[in-house]
C-alpha cells in the first residue's frame, strides 16, 4: 500500500513536472507583475460552461490569480467596455469575443494594448493584427443538419447544392431551413458578407433561401434546438463547434463543411490599454495561445484550435488535412471593418430583404 | 413630520426616474454616444427613426399586441379574481398559487415552453396530427402572439384584483344577493365596479408591459417575421454594425410619451376616487358568495384556462428537461434522462445565482414594498399638483424597454459618481428594479389606501392620535393585505427580471435570469429547461409555504 503510495506521489510529481517544462513562456517580470496584481477580469461570449476546463487548468498554472470571467453576448461586452472606458472607472483586462467586427473596431480606435506575445510564432500570420488583437480559435462554418430527417441525398456538400436542392426537392426543404439573422445579429452578418465575397452565386442562394421560406435567428441555440427537433431540417452557417457541443446530447445533430470553401471564424481577444492587471492579462492571453492552453479548448471545451502544433479532429491541422486549400479564414486585420461602413451595410441588408421575400 | 415625507417622495422619485430618463433623452438628442468627445447636438435620430417604415409598422405591431393582450387579460384577470376571492369555487385553495406560475417564469422559457408544446413539432401538436392529420394552428404568428401574452398576462391582473376584492365589505355583495342577484350579476354590477381602480391601473399596466414585451416576440414572432417595438430596438443595435445609441434613445422615448395619454385617461376615470372607499367603521363578517349552479362552469373556466396558460408550456419546459432530443421521429420513451439536472448541478454559479435571486426577491422586494408605502403614503389624500406629476412620473420607467432600462442603469452607475461604487454590488441591482417596478408596487399600496375611508383615521386623529400613530394603528393594520401582496408580486416580478439588470450583474451577483440568458446564447435549452424547473419548483414551494402559512391572502 505505502509502495504504492510512493510510486503514485513520484509519478504525479514527474507529471507536474512536466507540466512546469511544457508551459513556461511567461517573462519574469509579466510573471512578478501579476504577482503583485493578483486577479484578472475577463468580459468573454464563450459561455462559462464550456470554457471550465480552460479556467481550471488557468488557476492551477497561476493560483495566485483571482479570475473574475463575465460571461456576456458580444453587445453586452462591447456596449460595457465603451461606457466603462469612457466613465474612467475600471474595466476588463482582457475582452474575448465571437463578434469579430467589434473587437476590431475597438482594437483599430486604440483601446488595445500592443503585446508581443511569446506564442505568436506559434499562430498563422492572418491570425494576428499589429501584436493588439488575437484570434485564438479556427472555427468552420458549417451546415448543420438533422440526419433522422433529411434524407442523405438531399444533404448539401457544397455551397451550389444550398441553391440546387431547395430547387430540386421543394417539399423537403419548404420553410425548414434556419439561417442567421444578419440584421439582429453581428455575427450572422459578417459571415454573409464573406459568403458574398467568396461565392459569385451568393444573391441566388440568398433567393433560394427565400424561396424556400428559410426562418432567421438571432441565437445559434435556437436553431440547433429547432433543428434537433424537426421543426427544421438543416441550419446554414453554425460555427462548427457548437454543432460539435450539441453532437454529445442530441445523436441527430450532424454538420457538413462545405467543399468548394469553408470559411473559418475565430474568436478575437485583446487586452485593455487601461487594463488594471495588464500583467495577468498577458499571462491570460498567452495561454490561450499557447500550445496547452489550445489543447484543452480542443480536447475539453471541443473549440478548434488554431495552432498547427495541436493535432486532432478539433484542430485547424485536423481540418487542413480534411479541407485543404478550401478553407477560408476571416482575417484578423481592419478589412473585417468594411462592413461596418453604414452606407454599404445598408445596402446589403435592403438587398437580403428583397432576396428573402418570395 | 408629514410634509418632510411627502417632499422626500417626490424629490427621491423624481431623482430615480429622472436620472435614467434624462440620460436616454439627452441621448436622443446627439449624434454619438453621449460619453464620447465628438458628440454633437443632432435631430438625425429623429428624423432616421419617424422616416423609417420599419419603425411605423413595428410600432403598429406593438399596438395591436398592447390592445390585444389588455382586452384578453384584464377581464378574465377580474374574473378570476371575483371567482377565488369572493365565492365558494371548489379547489380554489389549491387553484392559487398555480395561476401565479407565469409571473416568475422568464418569458423566454414561457414562450419555449409553447415551442415545445405546440409549436409546429410540439408534442401536443404532433398527437393533434397523428389524430386529424393536420396541426390546425399556427403558434407563430400575430393571433397566437397576442393570445398568449393575453393569457399569460391574466395573472398580473389577477394580482392587482383580488388584493383590492379581498378588502372589499362583503355587506354590499350580500345586499346584493339578498335582492336576488346572480353570482355573475354581482360580479358584473356590484363587486367588480367596486375595484374599478385597481382593474384600470391593471389595465394601462399591460398596455405598457405589451409595449415592454421581448421574449414572446422574439420567439413566437420572428420566425413569422413579426416585428414589435422592442424586437425592432434589438435589430438597431446591430442594424448598423455598432450599437447606436442615439437610435435606441428615441425609440425608447416614443413608448414613453404613450405613457402621458394612458394616465390622463387613467386619471380622467379615477376623478372621484374616493367613492371606492368600502374599509368602512362598522365590523364585518366575510360569507363567500355561492356560485350555486354555476359552481362546475366556473371551475371549468378556470382549469381551461390554468390548462392553456400554465399546464401547457409547463409541461413542455418540463418534458425537454427530462429527453435528450424530441419532436418529429423521436419516442419520448427511448429518450428520456436526467443528465440535464446532473450537468446541472456542476454548472458554475448555479447555487450562488438562486441564491440571489431569492434574497433580490425576498429582501429586495420587501425593501421595495417598504419604499413604494412611504411613497403612497406620502401622496395619500394630498390635494396638490404634485400628486398629479408622481402619477405621471412612476409609469416612464416600466415604459422603457428592458434593453434600454439595463444601459441606462449602467451608465447612470458609472457616470454619477456618488453611487459609483454601489454599481458591483447586489444593491444597485435593487435599486434598478425597485424603479423599474415602481407604477406596479406603488398603485398596488395605493388602491388598498383608497379602500380605507377617512372616517377611520379622522376618528383616530379626533381622539388625538399624531399622524404618526395614525399611520401604525389605523391604516397600516387595513391595509396589510395590500402590502403582503404586493410584496408576493413584486418577489415573483424580481424572480423573473433580467433585462433591468443586465450590465449592473457580474460575477458574484448573478441571477437565474442572467443564467438563462447566457445559456440561451449558445444553445443549452435543455439546461435551461432543467434550470426553469427548478426555479419553478423553489417559487413554487415558497408560493406554497406562504399561502399556507403566516401570509394569508384569503381572509
Amino acid at each position: 500500500m505505502i509502495k504504492r503510495v510512493v510510486w503514485l506521489s513520484v509519478v504525479l510529481a514527474a507529471l507536474c513536472f512536466q507540466n512546469l517544462s511544457t508551459y513556461a513562456a511567461e517573462s519574469p517580470q509579466t510573471l512578478a507583475g501579476a504577482q503583485k496584481e493578483g486577479k484578472l477580469v475577463i468580459y468573454s461570449s464563450t459561455d462559462s460552461a464550456s470554457v471550465e476546463p480552460l479556467l481550471q487548468d488557468f488557476k492551477s498554472l497561476y493560483p495566485f490569480l483571482q479570475v473574475e470571467y463575465n460571461d456576456l453576448n458580444t453587445t453586452e461586452i462591447y456596449n460595457r467596455f465603451v461606457a466603462e472606458t469612457a466613465s474612467g472607472s475600471g474595466t476588463a483586462d482582457l475582452l474575448w469575443s465571437s463578434a469579430m467586427d467589434l473587437q476590431l473596431q475597438l482594437a483599430s480606435k486604440g483601446n488595445a494594448l500592443a503585446y508581443a506575445s511569446p506564442e505568436i510564432s506559434g499562430l498563422p500570420k492572418w491570425a494576428v493584427w499589429q501584436n493588439q488583437a488575437f484570434g485564438t480559435t479556427f472555427e468552420p462554418v458549417s451546415i448543420a443538419y438533422n440526419k433522422r430527417l433529411l434524407p442523405a441525398d438531399a444533404v448539401p456538400q457544397n455551397h451550389s447544392d444550398m441553391i440546387r436542392l431547395p430547387k430540386e426537392k421543394p417539399d423537403v426543404f419548404k420553410e425548414k431551413i434556419a439561417t442567421f439573422d444578419p440584421e439582429k445579429s453581428g455575427v450572422g452578418f459578417l459571415m454573409m458578407t464573406q459568403d458574398a465575397k467568396m461565392f459569385p452565386q451568393f444573391w441566388d442562394l440568398a433567393k433560394a433561401l427565400g424561396s424556400s421560406g428559410t426562418k432567421v435567428y438571432t441565437s445559434t441555440g435556437a436553431m440547433l434546438e429547432k433543428v434537433g427537433s424537426g421543426e427544421h431540417y438543416l441550419a446554414y452557417n453554425i460555427v462548427g463547434s457548437y454543432v460539435l457541443l450539441r453532437q454529445k446530447k442530441d445523436p441527430s445533430l450532424a454538420l457538413v463543411l462545405p467543399k468548394d470553401y469553408t470559411l473559418v471564424f475565430s474568436r478575437i481577444a485583446f487586452i485593455s490599454k487601461t487594463a488594471r492587471n495588464p500583467n495577468s492579462a498577458k499571462l491570460f492571453l498567452d495561454y490561450i495561445l499557447s500550445k496547452r492552453g489550445q489543447s484543452v479548448m480542443s480536447e475539453k471545451s471541443l473549440v478548434y484550435s488554431i495552432r498547427s502544433d495541436v493535432t486532432g479532429n478539433v484542430t485547424a491541422a485536423g481540418l487542413t488535412k480534411e479541407l485543404g486549400k478550401a478553407l477560408k479564414p476571416i482575417e484578423v486585420n481592419t478589412d473585417i471593418l468594411a462592413g461596418l461602413e453604414q452606407k454599404k451595410r445598408l445596402e446589403f441588408m435592403k438587398q437580403w430583404q428583397a432576396a428573402l421575400k418570395r | 413630520m408629514s410634509r418632510t415625507l411627502r417632499w422626500f417622495a417626490v424629490i427621491g422619485v423624481a431623482l430615480v426616474v429622472f436620472g435614467p430618463l434624462g440620460l436616454i433623452l439627452y441621448q436622443s438628442f446627439l449624434n454619438e454616444p453621449f460619453f464620447s468627445q465628438s458628440a454633437r447636438f443632432s435631430l438625425d435620430a429623429y428624423r432616421y427613426i419617424l422616416s423609417d417604415s420599419g419603425f411605423h409598422s413595428a410600432f403598429g405591431t406593438s399596438l395591436v399586441v398592447s390592445f390585444g393582450m389588455t382586452l384578453i387579460s384584464v377581464p378574465l384577470g377580474s374574473l378570476l379574481a371575483f371567482l377565488l376571492v369572493r365565492t365558494d369555487l371548489p379547489g380554489k385553495k389549491w387553484l392559487e398559487p398555480w395561476i401565479l406560475v407565469p409571473i416568475f417564469l422568464s418569458p423566454v422559457v414561457l414562450a419555449f415552453g409553447y415551442v415545445v408544446a405546440v409549436g409546429p413539432v410540439g408534442f401536443f401538436s404532433l398527437w393533434t396530427k397523428a389524430l386529424i392529420g393536420r396541426v390546425p394552428w399556427s403558434l407563430y404568428s400575430l393571433f397566437g402572439m397576442v393570445l398568449i401574452a393575453g393569457l399569460t398576462h391574466v395573472p398580473h391582473t389577477f394580482l392587482y384584483v383580488s388584493s383590492a376584492l379581498r378588502s372589499l365589505d362583503p355587506s354590499v355583495e350580500e345586499a346584493a344577493r339578498v335582492a336576488g342577484a346572480g353570482p355573475w350579476r354581482i360580479a358584473v354590477t356590484v363587486s367588480l365596479p367596486l375595484v374599478l381602480p385597481s382593474i384600470l391601473f391593471s389595465a394601462a399596466l399591460i398596455f405598457l408591459l405589451g409595449f415592454e414585451l421581448f421574449g414572446l416576440p422574439l420567439v413566437l414572432g420572428d420566425p413569422a417575421g413579426l416585428l414589435v417595438l422592442t424586437t425592432y430596438l434589438y435589430k438597431l443595435t446591430n442594424l448598423l454594425g455598432i450599437p447606436s445609441y442615439h437610435l435606441i434613445a428615441v425609440v425608447a422615448l416614443s413608448i414613453v410619451a404613450l405613457t402621458f395619454p394612458l394616465v390622463y385617461l387613467q386619471r380622467r376615470m379615477l376623478r372621484t376616487a374616493g367613492r371606492f372607499a368600502v374599509i368602512g367603521g362598522k365590523g364585518q363578517a366575510f360569507r363567500p358568495l355561492p356560485l350555486g349552479a354555476l359552481r362546475w362552469p366556473a371551475v371549468a373556466v378556470v382549469v381551461l384556462w390554468l390548462a392553456v396558460t400554465v399546464l401547457l408550456p409547463l409541461v413542455g419546459v418540463a418534458l425537454r428537461s427530462l429527453v435528450s432530443s424530441w419532436g418529429e421521429g423521436i419516442k419520448l420513451s427511448e429518450v428520456l434522462t436526467l443528465d440535464h439536472f446532473r450537468e446541472l448541478s456542476g454548472y458554475p454559479n448555479l447555487v450562488r445565482g438562486i441564491i440571489n435571486t431569492f434574497l433580490i426577491g425576498g429582501v429586495g422586494g420587501a425593501l421595495s414594498v417598504i419604499f413604494y408605502a412611504v411613497v403612497a403614503l406620502a401622496a395619500h389624500r394630498w390635494q396638490s399638483r404634485w400628486v398629479t406629476f408622481l402619477d405621471y412620473l412612476v409609469m416612464v420607467p416600466r415604459a422603457l424597454p428592458g434593453l434600454v432600462v439595463g444601459l441606462a442603469f449602467l451608465w447612470v452607475f458609472l457616470f454619477f459618481k456618488p453611487i459609483a461604487p454601489l454599481r458591483t454590488t447586489l444593491f444597485s441591482l435593487w435599486i434598478a428594479y425597485t424603479v423599474v417596478w415602481l407604477a406596479y408596487g406603488l398603485r398596488l399600496i395605493s388602491a388598498s389606501l383608497f379602500q380605507v375611508k377617512p372616517e377611520l383615521e379622522e376618528a383616530a386623529r379626533v381622539t388625538g392620535a399624531t399622524q404618526g400613530l395614525v399611520f401604525r394603528d389605523v391604516t397600516l393594520p387595513l391595509i396589510r393585505f395590500g402590502l403582503i401582496g404586493s410584496w408576493l408580486l413584486i418577489f415573483m416580478m424580481y424572480v423573473r427580471e433580467y433585462s433591468t439588470g443586465v450590465y449592473l450583474l457580474g460575477p458574484g451577483t448573478e441571477v437565474i435570469g442572467s443564467l438563462i440568458v447566457s445559456l440561451w446564447g449558445t444553445g443549452a435549452l435543455d439546461l435551461i429547461a432543467a434550470l426553469s424547473v427548478v426555479e419553478v419548483a423553489l417559487v413554487g414551494i415558497v408560493l406554497f409555504i406562504a399561502l399556507r402559512l403566516g401570509v394569508r391572502l384569503d381572509a
